[in-house]
């Protein structure tokens, strides 16, 4: 923002903002501010830890209602100032950073319930709320999101929705794009709309679609109505150690095609499979790969697709089973792989190559990321697994990891590494038929790659910007938009 | 630094987020600063120079929290981020930096150490400010006395160091421990019953912390009652027990459980879920005192997710959450004592 703090515009500004939401609601403290320079993306995490100042918004703003929320995207224009939407800021891209400065909009005041309903199984929300709490709302109810991702306890759901965020049931219950009946949201020049009121209809372009993923560039989704799920009367995993990684996503692959419509499923390569698979659960699992399913729904159903399931991985595919308790670990700990101790952290340099691709391509993606970090970053591990199925292919959750002790002590030159490792796997991805990305998002942090993603398609995508957000103040330099 | 012996908790703590959700004060502020994450980060910007104690609302964020040990309770680390704020408050308080009225406060504390004993025996039931201030909870429990057959001497008096603990000034604290000690001492006492559970988690934590060693075995009066095997005559039918901070988070002790047993309360789940505080600050000891609009909001929070706030039985473990739930939240509001009394 070009205003300064000391100057008698800034506090003009304050003011407006204070009129449109409440005195209690603009916060302009050092410390507020600070609580809002860091979210999960490594760059400002490492900038942090060697005692460096990240960008800080010029005010934090915490909206009550979307009326407010169209307020402030009134003021933002009128001075234009760039408006960053935060929900929990657990986001691992950069993507509510505000790196021009100006307005945060916290959107956790708006954080209402509106309950279930039980004829069109669908539960009504504005998006500020966390997901845990969203969730804990709807199991009152007997209901559930079926949205467990390992942010849940801190992301929102309007977090989610920007980022098209996804949990471990995606594989059944799809990803929360799959899940939304419709939005509201305020546009950048503070108009409030509203998406059609079912997903699916023959009724022109879905608009629903548009502003999920958008990220906070194109609009603020202020409130949504998702698809919920009564309680499954039955939920049961089974794991399995295949010889090496291929003949695992072999199995995989082919219990996807046969339909049998697992709830979740995931594959660790070798190396996570001995390294964190093993230290998550306390147990020696040294060799091989270790791949998990489940299914969920009426008991009896549940039994007869596990008995087709067991078939192919213990008939065809000669899989070593590690029986119904060795699925059960993995859902009991599917959280725990995500606290200090399981998950990497500064010092160390650790990024998540986040990538999807169909079954013709997934395993070429893999290699090609894996060969490539492991011959121009010799310092690095490359680990993975592959933790969204889909009937057609899945995801890469592909890691690098570079020890503490071999991360440059000077951040930029730490910074350039780790965009270094990003360049090289990120293209080879996308040479070999990955798309970037799944579920984190682009953000800050892949934005350059968006170009080299879309081709010709990119300018399309920039005139929706242009028409909808005149004077670019919506998340500026994020998604691969222009900054300011 | 005293949080230097809570390393492990900035440096796991600033950048995780896996107990936002928990964070009561930021689930009614809707702040980032207020969460573990970011006390944790700015606590290890103390040490790189981004962050300062000179920073006042740096200062009062860290006496803003509710200290519920909710979030050591569900990390799977049990990270001390509890402990951590304790020590940063006692850092706050060594340079200088305490808010005015912090210091206030601490002052009223320190001069009101001392107690009076009324009775006689070596079993003597100390009666907290913050329960003495509750006549049905008095009442209450000197029914449950004299069901039990006993007649504890009662102490009462000021600060036994928790209050002068978690505003910070430690030494003080520890001065205050090492007289109750010895009061407890002259006075021969050898089992000393305890209403609150805050005074619990003093003498069983704080005094064996601070090398104060107490002449006497520490009960809280609950478990008291349920050892004494007393008889009661009715149900307590359906009630909503709140799980207490200090019981379940610090102590591990199940004697509200127990006494819910007891008395066959058929016990309902509040709210969402079991994870949450809704304790309205308790850990905090003088939230009350220092932020009462935030304890009100708290209350509100916990108001908002009772079934049917007008009619339900709220069953809690201390006067100060009774109060705060009463008070702001118009919630129908017993102490353990006070139902178990009225099942005698």
């Amino acid at each position: 923002m070009k205003i300064k703090p000391e100057s008698y515009m800034f506090e003009m500004i304050r003011t407006e903002l204070t009129d449109a939401v409440g005195d209690a609601n603009v916060d302009v403290k050092f410390a507020d501010k600070f609580g809002h320079s860091i979210d999960y993306y490594w760059i400002p995490e490492m900038w942090h830890d060697r005692g460096k100042e990240c960008p800080k918004a010029d005010f934090i703003v915490h909206p009550g209602s979307t009326e407010e929320v169209a307020k402030v995207m009134k003021i933002a224009n009128q001075y234009k100032i760039p408006v960053v939407p935060w929900g929990g800021g657990s986001g691992s891209q950069g993507g509510a950073l505000p790196i021009y400065g100006g307005i945060i909009l916290d959107m956790k005041r708006m954080n209402k319930f509106y309950g279930v309903d039980k004829e069109a199984y669908t539960v009504r929300c504005q998006t500020g709320i966390i997901a845990r709490h969203l969730e804990w709302n709807c199991n009152k109810e007997g209901f559930s999101t079926m949205h467990l991702p390992a942010s849940i306890a801190c992301a929102t759901i309007g977090g989610f929705l920007a980022h098209r965020g996804t949990g471990v049931l995606s594989t059944k219950y799809g990803k929360i794009e799959d899940m939304v009946m419709s939005l509201e949201v305020v546009t950048p020049t503070g108009e409030i709309i509203r998406t059609l009121p079912v997903p699916r209809h023959a009724s022109g372009p879905d608009l629903t679609m548009l502003f999920l993923g958008s990220e906070g560039t194109l609009g603020v989704i202020t409130e949504v109505t998702l698809k919920v799920h009564p309680q499954p009367e039955a939920r049961e995993f089974r794991a399995y150690i295949f010889k090496d990684f291929h003949t695992a996503m072999q199995a995989g692959a082919t219990l996807m095609r046969s339909r049998l419509g697992p709830c979740a499923m995931r594959l660790y390569d070798e190396t996570e499979t001995k390294t964190h698979v093993s230290k998550v659960f306390g147990i020696n699992l040294d060799k091989g790969a270790y791949l998990v399913f489940g299914f969920d729904g009426r008991k009896d159903i549940v039994a007869s697709q596990m008995k087709y399931a067991r078939e192919i991985m213990e008939k065809q595919f000669k899989g070593k089973d590690l029986g119904s308790k060795g699925g059960e670990w993995w859902w009991e700990n599917k959280y725990k792989f995500f606290y200090p101790g399981y998950m990497f952290h500064v010092p160390q340099a650790f990024g998540t190559l986040d990538t999807v691709a169909d079954f013709s391509h997934i395993e070429k993606v893999y290699w090609a990321m894996k060969n490539v970090v492991n011959k121009e970053f010799p310092d690095a591990r490359f680990i993975g697994h592959f933790s969204h199925w889909y009937e057609w292919g899945c995801m890469l959750y592909a890691r690098f990891i570079f020890p503490g002790d071999k991360v440059p002590p000077d951040e930029r030159e730490a910074a350039a590494l780790y965009n270094a490792v990003w360049d090289k796997a990120i293209r080879a991805a996308i040479a070999n038929g990955g798309v970037i990305n799944e579920h984190h998002g682009v953000g800050l942090k892949l934005g350059r790659y968006v170009k080299d993603l879309y081709g010709t398609a990119m300018p399309v995508l920039e005139g929706l910007k242009k028409q909808l957000d005149p004077n670019g103040i919506m998340n500026p330099g994020k998604l691969g938009f222009a900054g300011c | 630094m005293h949080i230097d012996n809570y390393n492990e908790a900035i440096m796991n703590c600033r950048f995780c987020f896996m107990c936002r959700h928990l964070s009561a004060i930021g689930n009614v502020r809707f702040t980032e600063v207020d969460t573990p994450r970011i006390r944790a980060a700015m606590l290890y910007g103390l040490r790189t120079g981004t962050n300062s104690f000179d920073d006042e609302d740096f200062v009062d964020a860290l006496y803003r929290q509710d200290l519920s040990g909710c979030c050591v309770h569900h990390c799977v680390n049990h990270y001390d981020e509890n402990g951590l704020a304790l020590a940063a408050r006692a850092d706050v308080v060594e340079a200088g930096k305490a808010p005015a009225a912090v210091k206030k406060l601490a002052d009223k504390f320190v001069k009101s150490i001392g107690w009076k004993a009324e009775g006689s025996g070596d079993v003597a039931w100390f009666l907290d400010d913050t329960t003495a201030a509750d006549k049905a909870v008095v009442a209450a429990t000197k029914k449950l006395f004299a069901a039990a057959k006993v007649s504890p001497k009662i102490i009462t008096g000021g600060s036994i160091g928790k209050a002068l603990k978690v505003l910070g000034y430690l030494p003080e604290a520890k001065v205050a421990a090492g007289l109750f000690a010895e009061f407890l001492a002259k006075e021969g006492v050898k089992t000393l019953l305890v209403s609150n559970p805050a005074a619990a988690s003093a003498l069983k934590q704080d005094y064996p912390e601070f090398g104060v060693k107490l002449p006497c075995e520490v009960k809280c009066v609950t478990g008291f009652i349920v050892q004494s095997k007393v008889k009661f005559a009715k149900s307590a039918g359906e009630v909503y027990a709140l799980a207490d901070d200090f019981l379940r988070n610090y102590l591990g002790c199940n004697c509200m459980e127990k006494l819910l047993a007891a008395v066959k309360a058929v016990n309902k789940p509040f709210g969402t879920n079991d994870e949450e505080t809704y304790n309205c600050g308790e850990g905090a000891i003088v939230l009350d005192r220092l932020h009462p609009e935030l304890v009100k909001a708290l209350a509100e929070y916990v108001a908002a997710r009772a079934d049917n706030p007008k009619k339900d039985k709220i069953v809690v473990a201390s006067a100060y959450v009774k109060k705060a739930l009463a008070k702001y939240g118009k919630l129908n509001v017993v102490t353990l004592e006070e139902l178990a009394a009225s099942c005698l």
